[in-house]
């Protein structure tokens, strides 16, 4: 894996602690990466789901995008999950709801793996 | 050049500084030093000038004990610090009289003999030196850290010109290429002795690639070489020139042909990169070509393209892009990126836009990740397979709209530019501006580049890998062993 990516895992692991934070290297200086057990609030009814994404062997340089999450994620509202966030996927091998959030006019030395991860579980958790 | 032997790349900005500083009308001599990267090649060492310091007259540059003048320690010092803590080479810079040749004295000598072994102790790793400037010459004296001493075959100005400066001005070659003879009324037999020795390097040999391939052979470029992965398509030969229906198996690939004999064509057809070669040694038996079938943002393959004179980008894929762009920031290899747009209507019927670019990348003038020509998002999906892309909803990207004729132009303009400006024929206050034709319009714009001195790729910060060579790596994809 190339060096950018090492420190991103290596970041994520200790911003996500005690999380698991499973990788697997994607055979191209990337890693295809999955953190387990993430907390989740409202509107949720799971308390927790795992995060999974990739992050190509051109990091900090290329996005992360999308996320996958847990496949049976669900709003404890019985509403619909909402734009972005888009059920029937697939991560590597488990199945997923895809979170669709790009980062527009993103300064890839500021934002981080960690941060990324971040801002996704703010936005899936500021679903109205 | 061999590995007896060092080179110094040195873009316009420091050299116009540095040769105002030397040369201030005084007939005297000054001083300075120059912080450079090192890039380590089969064909020699190349120095890359990343930061220079003048020394002040009466202040860092002093009577001498034993010569004329000399620098101080405590300016030696810093600067070798400095050179250590960046994993550079420490250059000092003198100059002498004189204007179409130069050579260190006894004295100069004596004093590097005196001084280098322990400055090579205290940089720990990277090589220190000297270059001793005349007017329109430079000399120099390396000394790498295995023993041995290099001396320096020329420095390379980089700016509107790229520029070679020698110990002795060049002679006349009196070459006898009449088939060039109509070029070298323009250029003469010293310019196109200077293409002889040019090494360009060509990523991509599609529709834009393969005309730059054409135009750099027929020129008399000495070598080229070029990076494509893909294999010819029927939907090439519009715009590929010289790919012929064989190449494509086009008769294989009909539509209405079983799937099985579509696959089958599909894997006999040439790849782009032996076309390339074909084009080239067609339009001059006399040129080197190296065709790497392969993704040119793959480690092993960028690392090619390191010690080329020129880099034409004539790729689409954003993975290039960055990698192109990291190149020609941190190994001071100056290139331009070319290729045309279409722009249809949502309906895809209506055409909005058609336009040719051309645009330098250079040292001095703002990268394209300043620009924002190297989109995160596209590089993310570069990096899924198809299938991912299929599953994940982006679709398998369709191709652009493309016509061979705005292909041609943007080439030209491009091959043009190289051609002047290695040359050294184009003006030096010629713009290194982003060359845009509206075909629509008929309108030909310039567009400055903007620059971010905060830019990771070539800005002016430390943590920039402007200039730094071997010492960091390039945003490539590496294979797993």
């Amino acid at each position: 894996m190339n060096p950018p990516v090492q420190q991103a895992i290596g970041e994520l692991k200790a911003t996500f602690d005690p999380c698991a934070v499973v990788v697997e290297d994607d055979g191209q200086g990337g890693a295809f990466v999955i953190i387990e057990s993430v907390p989740l609030n409202r509107p949720y009814d799971q308390k927790e789901t795992w995060f999974g994404f990739h992050i190509a062997g051109q990091f900090p340089y290329s996005d992360i995008y999308p996320v996958f999450v847990r496949a049976d994620l669900r709003r404890a509202d019985n509403k619909a999950l909402g734009d972005g966030i888009s059920p029937g996927h697939t991560f590597r091998t488990r199945g997923a709801v895809q979170v669709s959030r790009k980062s527009s006019g993103r300064d890839p030395m500021i934002e981080t793996a960690s941060a990324k991860m971040l801002k996704v579980r703010a936005f899936l958790e500021s679903r109205p | 050049m061999s590995m007896k032997s060092a080179s110094i790349d040195i873009p316009n900005e420091i050299a116009q500084v540095l040769l105002s500083h030397l040369f201030p009308g005084d007939h005297d001599e000054h001083g300075a030093v120059i912080a450079a990267g090192v890039s380590r090649t089969c064909s020699g060492l190349r120095l890359l000038a990343r930061d220079l310091f003048l020394a002040r007259d009466g202040v860092d540059y002093v009577a001498g004990n034993r010569g004329y003048r000399m620098l101080r320690a405590q300016f030696i010092g810093e600067r070798i610090a400095y050179c250590r803590e960046n994993k550079l080479t420490y250059l000092a810079i003198h100059n002498h009289g004189g204007t179409n040749s130069v050579q260190f004295s006894d004295d100069d000598y004596a004093s590097h003999k005196r001084g280098y072994p322990a400055l090579l102790d205290l940089i720990q790793g990277p090589p220190v030196g000297a270059l001793v400037f005349a007017r329109n010459a430079v000399a120099g004296d390396i000394w790498v850290p295995d023993g041995r001493r290099l001396e320096l075959t020329h420095a390379r100005i980089h700016g509107t010109r790229i520029q070679d400066v020698y110990p002795e001005a060049l002679r006349n070659p009196g070459l006898d290429s009449y088939i060039h003879d109509r070029q070298r009324r323009i250029f003469g037999d010293l310019g196109q002795a200077r293409l002889a020795t040019a090494r360009v390097g060509v990523i991509g040999a599609g529709g834009v690639g393969s005309i730059v391939v054409e135009l750099l052979a027929r020129l008399g470029v000495g070598e080229i070489l070029v990076a494509d992965p893909d294999l010819i398509d029927p939907t090439n030969l519009s715009r590929v020139v010289h790919a012929t229906g064989f190449d494509a198996m086009t008769w294989l690939r009909r539509p209405a042909n079983p799937a099985w004999i579509r696959t089958l064509g599909e894997r006999l057809s040439a790849p782009k990169t032996r076309i390339a070669k074909r084009i080239a040694r067609r339009a001059n038996r006399a040129v080197r070509v190296v065709g790497l079938r392969d993704n040119f943002a793959n480690d092993d393959v960028a690392m090619q393209f390191k010690d080329c004179d020129f880099l034409f980008l004539a790729a689409d894929s954003m993975q290039a892009r960055l990698v192109f762009n990291a190149i020609v920031h941190q190994y001071l290899v100056p290139g331009i990126q070319m290729g045309s747009k279409v722009q249809l209507d949502t309906a895809g019927e209506t055409v909005e836009n058609a336009y040719s670019v051309s645009r330098w990348v250079v040292a001095e003038s703002g990268c394209l990740l300043c620009n924002q020509l190297i989109s995160p998002h596209k590089l993310a999906l570069e990096a899924k397979s198809d299938r991912e892309r299929k599953e994940q909803a982006y679709g398998v990207e369709l191709p652009n709209p493309s016509v061979i004729t705005m292909n041609a132009v943007s080439a030209a303009h491009a091959v043009n530019d190289f051609l002047f400006a290695f040359l050294g024929l184009a003006e030096d206050k010629a713009p290194l501006a982003y060359q845009r034709y509206n075909l629509l319009k008929r309108q030909a714009v310039l567009d400055n580049p903007r620059r971010d001195l905060a830019c990771t790729e070539c800005g002016q910060t430390r943590a920039s890998r402007r200039a730094k060579g071997d010492a960091v790596l390039l945003p490539t994809l590496k294979r797993s062993e």
